[in-house]
């Protein structure tokens, strides 16, 4: 026993030494090709940038009859010219992301502001369990908190959640029909399966009395996307918090960038009580972050037009020019209390 | 569960520690709970078709060894358990594929007939029912008493290391060790974890790295040049091997944890000068298995020429077939055994020259040694293919595209781990990792056991290539 003592200590010691090793001499390689979202990371601290956007798809997505392509980044950051800014943009991103994203950039780094893109889409089990999540839990696995020969033990050994399309589905469909939608008035559907059966059922008509596909489908994927009620275990909510911990950790001012959704599309397809729950989700984001010390959010929820919405065939954030200065501008309005 | 995986790393040592806290009575049961539990991980119900012929063979077993006196009862019994335990594995394996291939047959005919079996095949089936098999036989033939204890003898069919890609164990070997009582050895869990970090090495490192480029190519051969086609070939060679040599040596280090001792299933079989010594050295459990109950009850090779290759051809269509039910598998099996016929034909004609000098002993091994390699490997696109469209796009590119410019880029690293494991392989010649350590100073071991850890974690593949043999 004492031999075999005395062999897993010296195996210990090895592994303390095989960390320095490849954290010394491989780990930046296997960040650049595993994770090469860190590079942003990297990026705005070689750049000195003292703000920061993060965003996803809707910060760079434009229309091909917009004038300025520019992003809703840049948008922001023509409002403060004499500023180093940069931005960590990664489509199909979330709150987690933007956490080790952030975490990532190095301590030493001037950053002072931070504005975190808040999608109440990325809210829904929709989103959550997205087909693209298995993708991004393996990317981020190298940039958490552990010693970087752990991480990486925990790539080769798969030790992050691998679920197949079908087994998302599922658990989608488990969310759908078991989380209780709650109204203060009477409603008849208490599942978002319900209330996508019934409109799926009722679908949307055309003048005629026929039936209109394109709408039915687009009034089902409304309420498919937006029929969840935000509460204090939502794993995005755990997300949010954990950036606030952070940029409380660092000193920044944290900026929450609450995105335009097609409220009003909502409200024509779906109905009031759609519009009802997006009002009181972002309701419960502005309350929940918006009276923390240094931390602003930003509410943009109804700040674009619904023809400002770039893409007409599915719910998302991708606006024209009009619609991504216009967050823009809310946004840099609420950063220039910093300075 | 995955040998490969999280989970793995944490099961493992808790079903060893308590191996060792747990009294010899209650081992078994351990055991036995923790072999479920590794089987349901993958497909929890499955283990209901692993009950059947357990309970099948289990009585099969004790019946037989009931009426030893009556021959003809005995022997109906031995049928009822083999053909039981082969529907099973019919029905599950074979079904489709005989479904599909009568479809097509009637449709040639002008016969309208629209069924369509999709069956998942359990997760090893294969292994279990052969070893299965080989119990009710070596029971028949009274070369092994009836397990009495049921749980032991599930245990005999679900023991984890070896539960879904082998080695497929005889009774003689396994269940006589379930019965045993394991001292702890300090030995033992050396040995074992040399293994596992060897198997882990083989599998993570080199078969899972190469195994990225085998699926670049064969996925659209048309678009490499002839040279990529035969180094995806080259690299699918060490692929196979190194992720069934990989998962066996896994579980020859987990059950020797224990104090186990299961069969060594490989022996550097790209060292083999025949096809007949490869498959000495390949896969030795399952070709020991075709030898003891299909190849000598034949015959074997005291009969006649003709009657002889007649044998060989059963054995290796078989053997074809065991792997996969697509035709692919039973040309390969056929493949295998034509080859092993005109290397004996040729052998009886010509006659190996004695009194070779040593330069030419070495040249002439050497020749022979890469025609097998090139045999086998080429055989083994047979193997790898997904469809016989597939393997005519691989041989009409590797002949006609010697002219595409476009190179495939392969990283340098991974010819650092295929030689690495090259020359390990070549190293263990008729030896195993384990052993081979022994002979070691300490400090070259530890040597050995500081690069294969590290590059364990810091070179393996992060992409998920599940065992290849899985899906027999």
């Amino acid at each position: 026993m004492k031999k075999m003592i005395f062999k897993f200590a010296l195996l210990a010691v090895l592994l303390v030494l095989m960390n320095w090793i490849y954290a010394k001499f491989f780990f930046k390689a296997d960040l650049m090709r595993h994770s090469d979202e860190v590079e942003l990371a990297w990026k705005v601290a070689a750049d000195s940038c003292v703000m920061v956007y993060t965003g996803e798809s809707s910060n760079h997505t434009f229309s091909w009859s917009d004038n300025d392509r520019r992003k809703i980044s840049d948008f922001v950051f023509d409002h403060f010219p004499d500023m180093r800014c940069g931005d960590m943009t990664k489509d199909a991103s979330h709150a987690e992301v933007y956490y080790y994203l952030l975490k990532n950039i190095p301590e030493n780094a001037p950053v002072e502001t931070v504005i975190v893109t808040m999608n109440l889409r990325s809210f829904g089990y929709n989103w959550i369990e997205s087909n693209l999540e298995t993708a991004i839990q393996k990317q981020l696995v190298l940039l958490k908190d552990n010693p970087p020969l752990v991480n990486r033990f925990k790539l080769a050994f798969k030790d992050y959640e691998i679920l197949t399309n079908y087994e998302r589905a599922v658990r989608r469909t488990y969310h759908r029909n078991h989380d209780t939608l709650v109204f203060p008035y009477d409603f008849p559907y208490h599942t978002n399966y319900e209330w996508d059966y019934a409109t799926n059922r009722k679908g949307i008509m055309n003048a005629d009395g026929t039936r209109n596909k394109e709408l039915s489908i687009m009034a089902v994927t409304y309420v498919q996307c937006y029929a969840f009620q935000i509460h204090d275990d939502n794993p995005r909510v755990k997300d949010f918090d954990n950036i606030v911990k952070l940029a409380k950790q660092r000193g920044w001012h944290l900026v929450f960038n609450l995105l335009a959704e097609n409220v009003e599309q909502a409200q024509e397809l779906v109905g009031d009580d759609l519009v009802f729950l997006m009002h009181q989700n972002r309701d419960f984001l502005v309350e929940r972050y918006g009276n923390l010390d240094d931390v602003t959010v930003v509410d943009n929820l109804e700040a674009v037009d619904s023809q400002c919405f770039i893409d007409k065939n599915f719910t998302s954030e991708h606006y024209c020019e009009a619609g991504r200065r216009s967050i823009g501008d809310n946004v840099a309005e609420a950063v220039k209390k910093y300075y | 569960m995955l040998f490969n995986s999280i989970e793995y790393v944490i099961f493992l040592p808790i079903v060893v520690m308590l191996f060792y806290l747990l009294p010899h009575r209650f081992r078994w049961m351990m055991l036995l709970v923790a072999s479920c539990v590794f089987y349901m991980w993958f497909v929890p119900k499955y283990i209901l078709i692993l009950l059947i012929t357990i309970i099948v063979d289990y009585s099969a077993g004790i019946l037989m060894e009931k009426h030893a006196d009556n021959h003809k009862l005995k022997k109906r019994f031995l049928v009822i358990s083999i053909v039981s335990t082969c529907l099973v594995l019919f029905i599950f394996k074979y079904l489709g594929f005989v479904n599909d291939n009568l479809v097509a047959l009637c449709q040639s005919l002008g016969i309208n007939l629209d069924t369509a079996v999709n069956l998942i095949l359990p997760i090893g089936l294969s292994f279990h029912t052969f070893q299965s098999m080989s119990y009710v036989i070596e029971v028949y033939r009274s070369n092994q008493k009836a397990e009495r204890n049921f749980g032991i003898y599930s245990l005999y069919v679900m023991f984890f290391p070896q539960l879904v890609t082998g080695p497929i164990e005889r009774p003689g070997n396994l269940l006589r060790q379930l019965h045993e009582e394991k001292k702890f050895e300090y030995d033992n869990i050396s040995k074992g974890f040399r293994l596992i970090i060897f198997g882990l090495f083989i599998k993570m490192v080199v078969a899972d790295n190469v195994g990225a480029y085998v699926d670049m190519i064969y996925a659209e051969p048309s678009k490499y040049c002839s040279w990529d086609i035969i180094l995806g070939m080259f690299f699918y060679s060490f692929q196979i091997y190194g992720d069934f040599f990989g998962y066996s040596t896994i579980a020859l280090g987990s059950a020797k944890l224990m104090g186990f001792n299961i069969t060594d299933n490989f022996n550097t079989p790209y060292l083999s000068k025949s096809i007949a010594e490869f498959w000495h050295r390949w896969h030795i459990s399952l070709s020991t298995w075709f030898r003891d109950y299909v190849y000598f009850p034949l015959g074997g090779s005291r009969v006649k020429f003709g009657r002889w290759a007649f044998n060989i051809m059963v054995v290796f269509i078989l053997s074809g077939i065991w792997h996969g039910a697509a035709w692919n598998f039973l040309i390969w099996g056929a493949a295998h055994g034509l080859l092993h016929i005109i290397e004996k034909a040729i052998l009886n004609h010509l006659p190996e020259k004695e009194n070779r000098g040593k330069i030419e002993k070495i040249v002439v091994d050497a020749f022979k040694i890469a025609k097998t390699f090139i045999l086998v490997t080429l055989f083994w696109s047979l193997f790898r293919a997904t469809s016989f469209a597939n393997i005519s796009d691989l041989f009409t590119s590797l002949v006609n595209n010697f002219g595409v410019t476009e190179h495939l880029h392969v990283e340098n690293s991974i010819w650092v781990y295929l030689g690495l494991f090259i020359l390990l392989d070549v190293l263990l010649f008729n030896s195993r990792f384990d052993r081979w350590c022994d002979n070691r100073s300490g400090v070259v071991r530890w040597t050995i056991y500081f690069v294969l850890i590290f590059m364990i974690i810091a070179c393996s593949s992060v992409n998920n290539f599940p065992f290849i043999y899985f899906q027999f």
